[in-house]
């Protein structure tokens, strides 16, 4: 295996147990955490190709930065729409939030 | 920086520092204990970087993930009541199906990385420099920077009038 492999199966397992936590948890603030996990092993992966591939340019490192500032615009957002789901239906379960079944 | 048996060694405990702390974060039953396992992922993401030669991103990954969204699902958690009490009320009815389905699109996509054609690494790193990184930030991605900025000021705007009490 090259070096950039051993990155990548890190980021490919890091980014299957955050898609685990997304699929299989009810607590929604539990879901928002797995996806963060899942941005973390996207950026892993990137700073991995910008740092082993020799054609690759370090825009992979650019790249990261902006990831990570929507990601923290994401998870304010996300938890301000759990905090109002919340106050409405005083859960934060998952199935819970049942208000659009036909 | 790439060679060397040390530079394995380190990886594989930053390696499995993260994988762990990962499935503790989707495993553990208290959402609390998530959180902090959540936070030493975090943590373990940044020695990576450092290992990437990415010493920047490592230092804001520990600025913005470790310290600041870390806070801020804390805050989320203790504002909101979880529950307690046997499995079934943590995973869904279909956890059973996605435990495998997960385990088959790693492996397959662990088999695509590795037999993939990429170029053969370079021994160096290509990882710009601060100076290099911050000229092409405010340079050539000058308009992506702005764009971000307008976004966190409308995602600002949008988490408060989302969370405000409505009376």
């Amino acid at each position: 295996m090259k070096p950039v492999d051993w990155y990548l199966a890190l980021a490919i397992i890091l980014f299957c147990i955050g898609a685990y936590g997304v699929l299989a948890r009810r607590n929604i603030i539990l879901v928002v955490m797995s996806l963060e996990l899942m941005l973390n092993a996207v950026n892993i992966a990137l700073v991995a190709f910008a740092n082993f591939m020799p054609t690759a340019s370090p825009r992979g490192t650019y790249f990261v930065l902006f990831v990570i500032t929507l990601a923290a615009a994401e998870v304010t957002v996300g938890l301000a729409i759990v905090i109002a789901n919340y106050r409405n239906r005083r859960s934060v379960q998952t199935d819970d939030y049942d208000e659009l079944k036909g | 920086m790439t060679g060397g048996t040390w530079y394995w060694v380190l990886f594989g405990l930053c390696a499995a520092w993260v994988i762990v702390c990962g499935i503790g974060v989707v495993a553990l039953r208290n959402i609390v204990h998530s959180a902090v396992s959540m936070v030493f992922c975090f943590l373990g993401v940044a020695f990576i970087y450092v290992l990437l030669n990415a010493e920047l991103l490592a230092v804001i990954q520990i600025l913005i993930y470790v310290g600041a969204i870390s806070v801020v699902i804390l805050f989320g958690i203790m504002l909101t009541e979880h529950p307690r009490g046997r499995l079934g009320l943590f995973f869904n009815r279909q956890s059973i199906f996605v435990l495998p389905l997960v385990v088959a699109t790693m492996l397959g996509f662990v088999a695509l990385a590795v037999s993939a054609k990429l170029p053969p690494s370079g021994s160096e790193s290509h990882n710009p420099a601060l100076e290099v990184l911050s000229k092409a930030l405010f340079n050539e991605y000058v308009y992506p920077f702005e764009l971000v900025s307008v976004v966190l000021l409308a995602a600002m705007v949008g988490a408060i009038l989302l969370a405000r009490r409505e009376d």
